[in-house]
């Protein structure tokens, strides 16, 4: 009895400190956040974006006496990391990744460093078209290294197979299109939106507002998607029911927009990606060697309630954290990986070998004007100037991740069937309120 | 000093170390975490404000966290009748000697050692609704007419489906543990049973099942706290949507997500002292049992 009464209070001893560290790991305050040592000769740089080639960081060393250590970090994790190293007020890059989403946040956090004296914004906004989207209160808080936006892209060999051949500029025409090219090629569902909840759900929200000719919230930052007949629940309608009435495949469901693109569009079982990325043709649809659909996939421009609908921009950008070691070098790295021929590099200029893989678009138009008619690029730069346009008025506001959360939570359910698209709608505009009143 | 003294100081010496890093790594933060509990801390909302019970109003105030607590207590309620139930099984299953039973228990381990990010993923091929192995064995042996999406539509089934996978983990150690309580029970007990009639049924149930009780314990502890914390699962097979949502993922929703601390801190909070309570309540149950035998 004594033996067992000692077991117990050990036992209880252990389930407390169990207990414990699971509190510890939770909260994560305190604990660490993987940094890296920076010396003046060395910076760290965190990015959701695989390195550049070896032999141009080499080249970048050679010019400044500057060792870049790349860390390529998933997008959400990325994230995460930002918000738990900067609240903890830790080092952990000298630059990195600022995503459009998250500018009015890190401005108001202050969490990143404003960039206004090491660039200047005025002149390079005629090269840069989307520069206005990493301004926040008038501070610059990253450059863009890419001009992605979102694009419809379809499958022109289906399309063809259903006899199809001029692409539809209306919704209700790429819906009845789809079902033709769904009963062509025996495809149940023919079209991928994805309805995981992730970031990438709300931006295809805001992508289809686009299309139906509007935007999500107003120029005072106030909710412009509760009257049904406003483009945003137009667009949610729309959304909902392509799942519902079998457009999209019920998997889809749990599915991220990066496994769309990668297990549906690249392997056929899909015609049209809704709400891809600018550049997935070249990085994901024709490598041969994970892809079914080589030199088969278009861009196409995206079909909208009554004529050609918008695009909604998704550039990364990269910025300067607070608690970075080397300000200098991280500037002079800013500097060397957003000029104008490395840029057009990335995306292949120079050939395969140099491209970063997974890099969409330079974000300079002068990039484009190098690259010629390598990877569509002629045709992307054309949409990137006349249609792509940032997703809110006034930018990402402070308050975008808690946004973003609801959009993508109540638009899955009411996917799911959880709840009606006017419920999904009034418990959205609900959040904005909400976060609007708190601050 | 005196030999006696440095013998009575040593042990001491020896665990200051262990008790300087459990200090630092777990109990700073923990009491840190306590007092912030009461704290409104949203960095982009500063400044950092003492709001008393507020926090914790406004997670119970969350439809989507008292989800995420009936989700969980869900959870905890599959996770551990089945871990313990499939760990008694197998354990009574590898104490027969048979062929290539070394084998066997090598396989049976397999999951337990396998990081559950990794077993989620693998999982999710298995549940994929247009190329998971799920809907082509059951297609394939006729036991549905067509391909289903198994997550994230139905609340039970996508709570119970990704319990599974955690079950899988879990259920290793289990019967790893339980087949060591076995193997230490005396052969002569069963012989004296089968020489007064009593079957492998009534063996197991007046021999083996009183005498694994403090292993059971253990595993039931194990089982709970693991349960009780399901992340890695639900985060990967679900995301965040509140439907199969549990504790522990609005822990980080809400933290991470949300930036919202304070109200991270207390549901870390409430969620430590429910694991130590629910863990603690097991063990007096289970072995006061013991205790009674």
């Amino acid at each position: 009895m004594k033996k067992l009464g000692i077991v117990s209070r050990r036992a209880g001893a252990l389930v407390i400190s169990a207990g414990l560290v699971t509190l510890a790991a939770a909260c994560g305050s305190t604990s660490t956040t993987g940094s890296s040592s920076s010396s003046p000769g060395s910076i760290t740089v965190a990015v959701a974006y695989p390195s550049p080639p070896k032999a141009l960081l080499d080249q970048f060393t050679k010019q400044t006496g500057i060792k870049v250590t790349w860390v390529n970090i998933g997008w959400d994790d990325l994230q995460t990391k930002i918000a738990a190293a900067m609240s903890a007020n830790t080092y952990f890059a000298d630059a990195a990744d600022v995503d459009w989403s998250k500018v009015g946040e890190y401005q108001k956090t202050g969490w990143f460093l404003p960039l206004n004296k090491y660039f200047d914004v005025a002149s390079l906004k005629s090269d840069l078209p989307q520069l206005g989207t990493f301004v926040s209160d008038n501070e610059l808080m990253g450059m863009p290294f890419d001009s992605s936006f979102l694009v419809t892209t379809v499958n022109t060999k289906d399309f063809a197979k259903a006899g199809i051949t001029t692409m539809p500029t209306t919704l209700s025409a790429f819906t009845a299109d789809l079902k033709r090219v769904g009963t062509a090629n025996g495809m149940a569902n023919p079209l991928d939106i994805h309805f995981a909840t992730a970031e990438g759900l709300s931006t295809c929200w805001y992508q289809m507002t686009s299309a139906f000719g509007g935007q999500v919230l107003t120029a005072q930052d106030t909710p412009a998607f509760t009257s049904p007949s406003s483009p945003g629940y137009q667009a949610m309608t729309w959304m909902v029911d392509a799942y519902k009435n079998g457009l999209v495949p019920k998997g889809n469901i749990n599915e991220t927009d990066y496994q769309g693109f990668t297990t549906e569009m690249a392997k056929n079982r899909v015609a049209a990606e809704m709400c891809d990325y600018s550049g997935s043709v070249a990085s994901i649809y024709n490598v041969p060697s994970s892809s079914s659909v080589v030199n088969d996939t278009e861009y196409i421009p995206t079909p909208g309630a009554t004529g050609l609908g918008g695009n909604v921009a998704n550039p990364d950008g990269i910025g300067i954290p607070k608690t970075a070691k080397n300000v200098a070098g991280a500037v002079k790295f800013i500097k060397w990986f957003t000029n104008a021929e490395n840029q057009a590099t990335w995306a292949g200029l120079k050939g395969s070998s140099d491209v970063v893989s997974t890099f969409p678009l330079p974000a300079r138009l002068s990039s484009f004007s190098l690259m010629g008619s390598i990877a569509q690029a002629s045709q992307l730069a054309s949409i990137l100037q006349a249609h792509a346009k940032a997703p809110f008025p006034n930018g990402a506001p402070p308050w975008y991740v808690q946004f973003s959360a609801a959009v993508q939570t109540n638009i899955h359910e009411a996917a799911a069937g959880q709840e009606t698209i006017q419920q999904a709608v009034s418990a959205i505009a609900a959040q904005v309120n909400t976060l609007k009143s708190s601050g | 000093l005196s030999t006696a003294r440095r013998g009575r100081i040593l042990p001491y010496l020896l665990l200051s170390p262990l008790v300087v890093f459990i200090g630092a790594l777990s109990f700073v933060p923990t009491a840190d975490t306590a007092v912030e509990a009461f704290f409104r801390v949203m960095p982009l909302d500063p400044p950092t404000q003492f709001v008393g019970l507020g926090n914790f109003r406004a997670l119970f105030a969350s439809t989507a966290i008292t989800t995420s607590w009936v989700n969980t207590v869900l959870y905890v309620a599959v996770g551990v009748t089945a871990s313990v139930v499939l760990g008694t099984a197998i354990a009574v299953a590898l104490r027969q000697r048979f062929r290539l039973r070394g084998v066997v228990l090598a396989l049976v381990i397999l999951p337990w050692a396998l990081p559950a990010v990794v077993e989620a993923v693998i999982w999710n091929w298995i549940y994929n609704p247009t190329f998971g192995v799920m809907n082509s064995a059951l297609h394939s042996a006729h036991l549905i007419g067509g391909y289903h999406v198994w997550l994230g539509l139905e609340r039970w089934l996508t709570i119970v489906l990704i319990e599974i996978v955690q079950v899988w983990q879990m259920t290793p150690l289990s019967a790893l543990v339980i087949l060591a309580a076995l193997q230490s029970i005396p052969i002569d007990l069963y012989e004296a049973a089968r020489v007064d009639g009593a079957g492998p049924a009534a063996a197991f149930r007046r021999i083996s099942l009183p005498l694994i009780r403090p292993a059971l314990a253990v595993c039931t502890v194990e089982a709970l706290v693991l349960s009780l914390n399901i992340f890695d699962q639900v985060y990967i097979l679900n995301g965040i949507a509140p439907l199969g949502s549990s504790v522990m993922l609005q822990t980080y929703v809400t933290t991470f997500e949300n930036l919202n601390f304070g109200g991270g801190y207390a549901l870390s909070l409430l969620m430590t002292l429910a694991t130590a309570v629910l863990s603690m309540g097991a063990l007096a149950l289970l072995y006061r049992r013991v205790e009674g035998v």
